[in-house]
């Protein structure tokens, strides 16, 4: 079991949820509006005036044979527009109830 | 769920939501009725009381006096002023702006009815009625005719008035100059104290024979008949031989005291029309009513009309309001299609895409046609100030929704699906588009609360502005998305442009604008110094300009193609001399004007003293002339230059004492520029001499032009003083005697002959043979309990001068002298006459005050002086919380002076004067000159925040704002440019606000690309130095 955090420009919500939906992940959990930015580059998102964009952030959690096809999903989502931005970062899931 | 988002992802109700707008809107558009200016209650009620027979100072003492003092009570009122002339009183009580004037006109209804039984017998019920521009005839129409001309009254009130009165509308038709009939009965005076008889008591007879009268009813057998008495007159030869008593055995009938005629009533009104006896119609219409409409449909009708009378009788039209109306509407409707076509070619321009150009265009109908509704929900019409609101509109409706589109388009290019993009893009400049919204609203919402004469134009213009902005800024967060998430596609970059493509042709142009911005921007933050002492000079120099060298004036004049002169002769002189020099004129206008299109000509005065009289001076020694042109496009001469010809002829006639030359319907056109000196005083004599004391310095005062004095010049009269003693020995009393001499020679309505439905009076008088000479008077039999006196026993008869008019203001009576300055402005006049007038001795009791029309341009330029200062507050205010700064919107309003240097320089090379209009214009680019300046700011501080350095964010933001500053801009101006251009009717009255705004506009954008960004760089680094400051103190984080 693995947690997926896929964090991307709020542009991009649909072609998230077309992928979920394409790659039948039912559950995930959604911030619509999350703040932040890239460590080496990419522009704030942080809803301001001054950076007027937002990003969402969905969390997955699925089995790990899954991990690597929705990364390689997320790298291509990326490639189209390296300026709209998104990122998935991938942690293991110790328990659950 | 945002408004955006529910509009994207709801097409379908997005589309119907603004469909039933454009519905509702068109459907109020159809319905709106048109007309001039929007409707005006000036806040004065009028009331008018007519006094057949008595003069200006007898209307004065029994009618002016006694009204005035009883309406003082009503509450609200700021003035109350009189007039009173031969037969007509008029009692004109301006009240506060803002009262209430229905309420106001109960009041006033309230007060008559305590007044009116001491008011004296002849004197007619005083009749209210409230001012308002609704209260103008629309149409006039001349009648004329050969062989019918007798009968002509009875035909033209059955054939065309009853008719005409049918149409939806019509308030009321007016026929002035009718020939009307009248049974005379004219008394031999000898013959009539030889029977014993009195006037009185022949009238008696009269009214008591010419009776039906129901006297019961009678059964006989089954039947039950009604008795009735049928003594009425069946025809008017009747009257003669009807029994007025006996005399010495004798049967006395009427015609052996008199003689009975059934003609014509002596008129003293001549009306010509095009030189032929003619009768004028005069309709006016309900307020509210369209006039446009109304008139088409009085033409129509009237064409139908036509056939039905006698073939002799023409009917033509004097002047048709809706004329110049749908004229001058038609033409600022066409300059609104000019001005959104230039709009669209401005989007073209420089976005280069059908699609986006559409998307953009698509919200001008949808935010002018929201204000059809406005206009038709608040009860409002189609006017100029309606078409000139939305042509300066229709440039900034498209503004909001360029910056959206641009910002989605941005997004979609990035690689986003249209409808994210459209989502996500509208969510980052919608506060950005709501308070440039804002700020606009700023500067015409205060228009809506002016008040005054000013609040009138202003008020609809506020609204209207404000409403369509609003309007385009809803669209360009809903529709505006909605319409890009369906229609924008991503661009393929790799397509390689056509050769004449937007890509190849304009792009490039653009670039190197931009390059070239970039560089001299650079260059001005280098030279801070000498860019802003370069532009204050400019800006001192337009200040000495505007001084030394822009006139101001109230409105401005528009051609509207009719002359009204009112020639004032010798007073006192019989109407046949002044009908000769009006045949005189007559012929000088066929032979010199041949621009006119019809002439009407009246000389003298209708005696029944009707409502004409608040339209029109009249009296045996007043000719007034209305001559109609041909359209300004088919003459070369304006209707000025044709008024200072006639005004040339009249001043070369001798016998012409007066004359008044205007070139409008009277209406709004008649705020003239004057200024005034009121003379206040009771002595006729006094004051009159101090008035042409006046005069005669005016005239000398250099730019002092037609100098009149509003009393008119003394007209000789008999005035009759009767003797106290004498008269109470025969049992008499004043009243008894001035009744009965007025019955003897105005005459005394003894019944009514009836004929046909119709009703003519039946009038005794003495023969005018005995009532037209001092002795004839003096001779004037009075009967008593103790037989007849004669008038010259009891009082004597003497010539006295009198004034045909008696003026009063305050309660007090009054003179104005008034002038129109030239070329010299209305309150340098007011002091030059203050000055010339401080030296005069005045005797004690007579007042003198200096007012006129000077108080209303500087109320009305105070008044515009109040709103530039709440719009400034209130943009200030806008920007103030827009940019969370006090120092912000200091350096964004730097750019408003140089509005104000471009409006001068462009009345200066168009040789304009400033008008209340073009300080209008003045005023309105507060608005528009500060939203370029805050586009430039904001981006400017966005680049600051984003960390670019100050002198690197200032050029870069600069690059990036020229377009859309530029593109802004150009709409606005380009929207306005058919206004400025424009020649036809109307034209006049808002081409002023076309070239201030184009020229504030133009000068303003130039100088703000410059200076905001240089004053920008000054005011930020030293805040930031101090800045600097502060946070080391703060730097805990330092080791």
């Amino acid at each position: 079991m693995k947690a997926i955090m896929i964090i991307y420009n709020q542009a991009l919500t649909e072609k998230v949820e077309y992928m979920l939906e394409k790659m039948a992940i039912r559950g995930f959990t959604r911030w619509p509006l999350v703040m932040g930015t890239g460590t080496t580059d990419g522009e704030p998102r942080m809803g301001t005036h001054t950076w007027p964009e937002m990003n969402s952030a969905t969390l997955i959690i699925l089995n790990d044979d899954l991990v690597d096809e929705v990364l390689e999903k997320v790298k291509k989502m990326d490639a189209i527009n390296h300026e709209v931005g998104i990122r998935a970062f991938v942690w293991s899931v110790e328990k659950t109830v | 769920m945002s408004i955006y988002g529910s509009a994207v992802k709801n097409p379908v109700t997005t589309i119907m939501l603004f469909v039933a707008v454009i519905v509702f809107g068109i459907y109020s558009l159809i319905k709106l009725p048109i007309d001039f200016y929007p409707e005006m209650e000036f806040p004065a009620i009028m009331v008018f009381t007519s006094y057949t027979g008595a003069n200006a100072s007898d209307v004065e003492k029994n009618i002016s006096e006694p009204l005035e003092s009883t309406l003082n009570t009503v509450s609200d009122l700021k003035q109350v002023t009189s007039t009173s002339r031969d037969n007509v009183s008029i009692v004109t009580l301006e009240f506060e702006y803002g009262t209430n004037l229905d309420g106001a006109a109960n009041d006033v209804r309230d007060a008559l009815s305590m007044v009116t039984s001491f008011l004296p017998e002849g004197a007619a019920d005083p009749i209210v009625f409230k001012f308002s521009t609704s209260m103008m005839p629309i149409l006039f129409y001349a009648v004329t005719a050969d062989e019918s001309y007798a009968g002509i009254e009875s035909e033209l009130e059955e054939k065309v008035v009853n008719p005409l009165n049918r149409i939806d509308g019509i308030g009321s038709i007016s026929l002035l100059g009718v020939p009307a009939r009248e049974v005379g009965i004219n008394i031999d005076p000898r013959r009539m104290e030889a029977y014993n008889f009195t006037i009185e008591q022949i009238g008696a007879i009269l009214a008591a024979e010419n009776l039906n009268m129901p006297s019961g009813n009678i059964e006989m057998g089954e039947m039950n008949y009604p008795l009735r008495i049928q003594g009425e007159f069946s025809e008017s030869d009747q009257i003669r031989n009807i029994v007025l008593g006996n005399f010495e055995g004798r049967t006395i009938r009427l015609k052996d005291v008199a003689t009975v005629h059934d003609s014509i009533r002596k008129m003293s009104l001549d009306a010509r029309v095009n030189g032929m006896p003619g009768i004028s119609m005069m309709i006016q219409k309900q307020s509210g009513a369209n006039t446009v409409k109304i008139a088409r449909d009085v033409r129509k009708q009237l064409a139908e009309l036509q056939k039905t009378l006698p073939s002799d009788v023409r009917i033509m039209k004097i002047f048709d309001t809706s004329d110049f109306i749908t004229d001058s509407i038609n033409n600022l409707s066409e300059t609104l299609l000019f001005a959104f076509i230039f709009v669209v070619l401005v989007v073209i321009f420089f976005l280069g895409r059908w699609r986006a150009t559409f998307i953009i265009i698509l919200t001008i109908p949808i935010s002018l046609i929201s204000a059809f509704i406005y206009l038709k929900v608040s009860h409002n019409t189609i006017n100029i100030i309606s078409l000139s609101a939305l042509s300066i509109a229709i440039g900034m409706v498209v503004d909001d929704a360029i910056v959206v589109l641009e910002n989605i388009s941005k997004h979609i290019e990035r690689g986003s699906t249209p409808r994210e993009s459209a989502i996500y893009a509208t969510n980052e400049v919608w506060l950005a588009v709501i308070a440039s919204t804002l700020t606009i609203v700023a500067v015409f919402f205060p228009m809506t609360m002016a008040s005054g004469m000013t609040g009138v134009m202003f008020k609809q213009l506020g609204w209207i502005v404000t409403i369509t902005i609003s309007a385009s800024a809803v669209a360009a967060i809903t529709l505006t998305p909605m319409l890009s998430s369906k229609l924008l596609v991503l661009q393929s970059k790799v397509k390689t442009p056509g050769r004449f493509s937007h890509d190849r042709l304009i792009l490039p142009l653009l670039n190197r604008l931009d390059d070239f911005y970039v560089r001299t921007l650079k260059w001005c933050l280098h030279h801070k110094r000498v860019v802003i002492i370069g532009v204050s000079l400019i800006f001192l120099i337009s200040v000495l300009l505007a001084v030394v060298f822009v006139k101001s004036e109230f409105m401005p004049q528009a051609d509207q193609g009719q002359i009204s002169a009112e020639i004032e002769l010798q007073a006192g002189i019989r109407v046949d001399e002044t009908v000769k020099i009006a045949r005189k004129i007559d012929a000088f206008i066929e032979k010199n004007i041949p621009e006119k299109d019809l002439v009407s000509t009246s000389s003298g005065s209708d005696d029944n003293a009707g409502f004409t009289a608040l339209f029109q001076n009249s009296g045996s020694n007043i000719i007034n002339v209305t001559i109609a042109l041909v359209k300004v496009s088919e003459r070369e001469r304006s209707v000025f230059e044709i008024a200072d010809e006639l005004r040339n002829y009249l001043a070369t006639i001798p016998e012409i004492v007066k004359y008044n030359v205007l070139t409008g319907d009277g209406g709004m056109a008649a705020t003239t520029n004057t200024v005034d000196v009121e003379i206040y005083g009771y002595d006729f004599n006094q004051t009159t001499a101090v008035a042409n004391e006046v005069a005669e310095k005016l005239k000398k005062i250099d730019g002092a032009r037609d100098i009149q004095i509003s009393r008119e010049k003394s007209k000789p009269e008999l005035r009759i003083t009767l003797d106290q003693d004498k008269m109470s020995q025969n049992g008499l009393n004043t009243s008894m005697v001035s009744n009965m001499i007025r019955n003897r020679v105005v005459g005394l309505t003894a019944s009514q002959f009836r004929e046909s439905g119709n009703e003519y009076d039946i009038v005794v008088r003495f023969d005018e043979n005995f009532r037209n000479s001092i002795t004839d008077i003096e001779n004037i039999a009075i009967p008593t309990a103790s037989g007849l006196v004669r008038l010259g026993e009891i009082g004597k008869v003497d010539e006295f001068w009198s004034p045909p008019n008696v003026e009063r203001k305050r309660r007090e009576r009054l003179v104005t002298v008034s002038t129109v300055p030239y070329k010299v402005p209305l309150g340098e006049m007011a002091n030059r006459i203050k000055a010339e007038i401080s030296g005069m001795d005045v005797p004690s009791g007579v007042l003198m005050d200096v007012g006129g029309a000077y108080e209303d341009l500087t109320e009305s330029f105070a008044d515009l002086g109040i709103l530039l200062l709440v719009s400034l507050i209130l943009v200030y205010i806008v920007m103030a919380s827009q940019f969370e700064s006090f120092k912000m919107p200091l350096i964004i309003m730097a750019s408003i002076p140089f509005a104000f240097t471009g409006v001068i320089l462009a009345l200066l090379i168009t040789n304009s004067p400033l008008s209340i209009i073009a300080a209008l214009g003045g005023v309105m680019l507060v608005g528009i000159v500060v939203k370029n300046a805050i586009v430039l700011i904001d981006f400017t501080n966005l680049m600051r925040d984003r960390d670019y350095e100050l002198d690197e964010a200032i050029t870069r933001a600069g690059r990036s704002r020229l377009r859309p500053v530029l593109m802004t801009t150009a709409t606005t101006i380009l929207g306005m440019l058919p206004l400025a251009l424009s020649t036809g009717e109307g034209s006049e009255i808002w081409k002023p606000m076309g070239i201030s705004v184009i020229g504030g506009l133009t000068f303003s954008t130039a100088v703000t690309l410059v200076i905001v960004p240089v004053i920008y760089r000054i005011v930020v680094r030293r805040a930031e130095s101090r800045k600097h400051k502060e946070t080391e103190e703060l730097d805990f984080m330092e080791a």
